[in-house]
């Protein structure tokens, strides 16, 4: 069999951290364990609190693993490091850097911002459809171009695995799905015909289905792994793709998965017609 | 006129952010030119009761005597002297407190310990009207030029200080975590996330320790007098040289008003990007 490269190994996974007001060690993951294949796109829903966000905050090293193995490139993950970028799930602008600047910030902390590092900046620019906009500052953009901006950052550094913390969470319906459409014109079109590993954490199943490759399905807190949903869907993939009977068959057996962890009751529950469907 | 910007601030409303006020230039306009008709007015009121007698222009003073004693001392150049004076206590002062309070204010900030030591000793060295320790100060001091200083700064540090501590504690979580996650060097997390974020807040606290210096300056002279605006006052007036001593209020209300506008202008030139984010 031929096998993907395995390029973030996760296994039997714990993170927690230590509850200041309650003085007592909250568990976020337990017993988490799958594997990321190199240029694959892996969405992880999951209900909200469940403790995607910390397992995304672990991956780019900024929660300490307390045990199992989180592996990129064969290396366990110790702390934040330049092959990790993150959009973050508020844009998290500096104010006071304009629209390159920002951009710019990775590559000038890694000491990056030679011409080369510039002409990535520019081509990014370019890509997330921010043309005409490099030397507007934050306070004048709106969200989805906030988001943008978010978006370019991360991918500036050209990191080997890219981590999205529900960056669409915060817009409303229609630039969510227009940033949807973009993000995998984005991915599809970045790097060398194949798309960067990406981690994508959401609690909007049709977003995670539209874009992932393969979506994770975690329990409510603390989170351990229901189950792993390939989606075999062509790409490139346009929002047309939402309307197709394969999408709304994956995406009902996710929505399931998700809504039964957080109504207990309703996991044996036949399929109801009254459950909200994409689109 | 000044009052509104040198009056001692009793309360701690510092630690709010900096709100940027945005008001359309028409409004801008209009409230020039009420301000203009509200002050043309009341020197015109002062004149006529002046010129009419009502009250008596050797206690009082007169707007047109008070112009004729400003352009007599601008003419004959008395008023550089002790203008120079005030400006260049203020100026060390400032200088000396900027100097101190901003890198200090950063590390207390951002250090829980030392925020709790010194926390309750800065509010009350904020909040006591440091006028009380002026025998003191003169006492330890003297009535130099260096003791005039350390007047300045006794009343200038401490507002400083205040923002700065209240901008590094309110250190946004995300802007620090962007930093963290594209490895950022503690310096340039330092230069570049923390000094700018921190930056409204440091230009709030100069615009107010920039106005009671001057306020410092002046008590400063009016008692320990041998120099500047504040002792050319109290000389005027024990002269009974009311105009002169009018005129000299007018130079030290115009310095105010320069001061205060000028670290507002700064404000807006370096923190334009704050407010609505």
């Amino acid at each position: 069999m031929n096998l993907p490269r395995q390029k973030l190994v996760v296994e039997d996974l714990r993170l927690g951290y230590w509850s200041r007001r309650s003085h007592s060690f909250s568990l976020a993951c337990d017993g988490l364990s799958f594997d990321v294949a190199e240029n694959e796109f892996v969405a992880i829903v999951g209900p909200s609190g469940c403790g995607k966000t910390t397992f995304l905050t672990a991956l780019a090293g900024l929660t300490p693993v307390t045990s199992g193995r989180l592996e990129l490139n064969g290396e366990q993950i110790e702390g934040p490091a330049p092959d990790r970028s993150l959009v973050f799930q508020h844009a998290s602008l500096y104010p006071w850097r304009n629209v390159v600047a920002n951009i710019e910030f990775g590559l000038k902390a890694q000491k990056r911002l030679d011409r080369r590092g510039r002409a990535r900046v520019a081509e990014l620019i370019d890509l997330v459809g921010l043309t005409g906009k490099e030397d507007t500052y934050p306070r004048e953009l709106s969200g989805g171009m906030s988001q943008r901006v978010n978006l370019a950052r991360a991918l500036a550094t050209d990191p080997d695995l890219l981590l999205l913390d529900e960056p669409f969470s915060a817009l409303d319906a229609q630039t969510r799905e227009l940033m949807q459409d973009e993000l995998t014109r984005i991915w599809q079109s970045d790097g060398a015909g194949t798309g960067k590993t990406a981690v994508f954490i959401t609690h909007d199943v049709p977003e995670a289905v539209f874009l992932a490759d393969r979506v994770v399905v975690f329990s409510s807190g603390p989170a351990r792994l229901v189950e792993i949903v390939d989606v075999r869907l062509p790409r490139p993939r346009g929002s047309e793709i939402k309307r197709t009977p394969q999408f709304q068959e994956i995406h009902d057996h996710i929505l399931d998965l998700v809504m039964s962890q957080t109504q207990p009751g309703r996991r044996a529950a036949p399929h109801d017609s009254n459950a909200p469907v994409a689109g | 006129m000044t009052a509104t910007h040198l009056s001692p601030d009793s309360t701690r409303t510092v630690a709010a952010p900096p709100a940027r006020r945005r008001r359309t230039s028409g409004n801008r306009h209009l409230n020039l030119f009420l301000g203009v008709i509200g002050l043309a007015a009341v020197l015109a009121l002062w004149q006529i009761c002046a010129v009419t007698g009502i009250v008596d222009p050797n206690f009082s003073s007169s707007p047109s005597g008070a112009f004729t004693a400003l352009v007599d001392s601008i003419s004959t150049g008395a008023v550089w002297d002790p203008l120079g004076s005030t400006l260049s206590i203020v100026a060390w002062g400032m200088l000396i407190s900027v100097v101190v309070a901003i890198p200090a204010g950063l590390l207390i900030g951002r250090n829980r310990i030392l925020y709790g030591l010194t926390d309750p000793l800065i509010s009350i060295m904020y909040s006591v009207p440091y006028v009380v320790f002026l025998p003191m100060l003169i006492f330890w001091f003297g009535i130099e030029m260096n003791a005039r200083i350390v007047i300045v700064v006794w009343s200038a540090l401490f507002p400083l200080l205040i923002n700065v501590i209240a901008g590094a504690r309110n250190l946004e979580s995300s802007h620090m975590q962007v930093a963290k996650v594209f490895c950022a060097s503690r310096v340039m997390t330092l230069r570049s996330v923390a000094f700018p974020a921190t930056l409204p807040y440091i230009l709030a606290g100069v615009r107010q320790a920039v106005g009671r210096a001057l306020i410092g300056a002046i008590v400063a002279e009016l008692f320990m007098g041998s120099a500047g605006l504040g002792y050319q006052v109290q000389l005027q007036t024990s002269n009974f040289e009311m105009d002169d001593a009018m005129a000299s209020i007018a130079v030290i209300a115009v310095v105010a008003i320069v001061l205060t506008r000028g670290v507002a202008y700064l404000e807006r030139r370096f923190t334009f990007w704050s407010g609505s984010d």
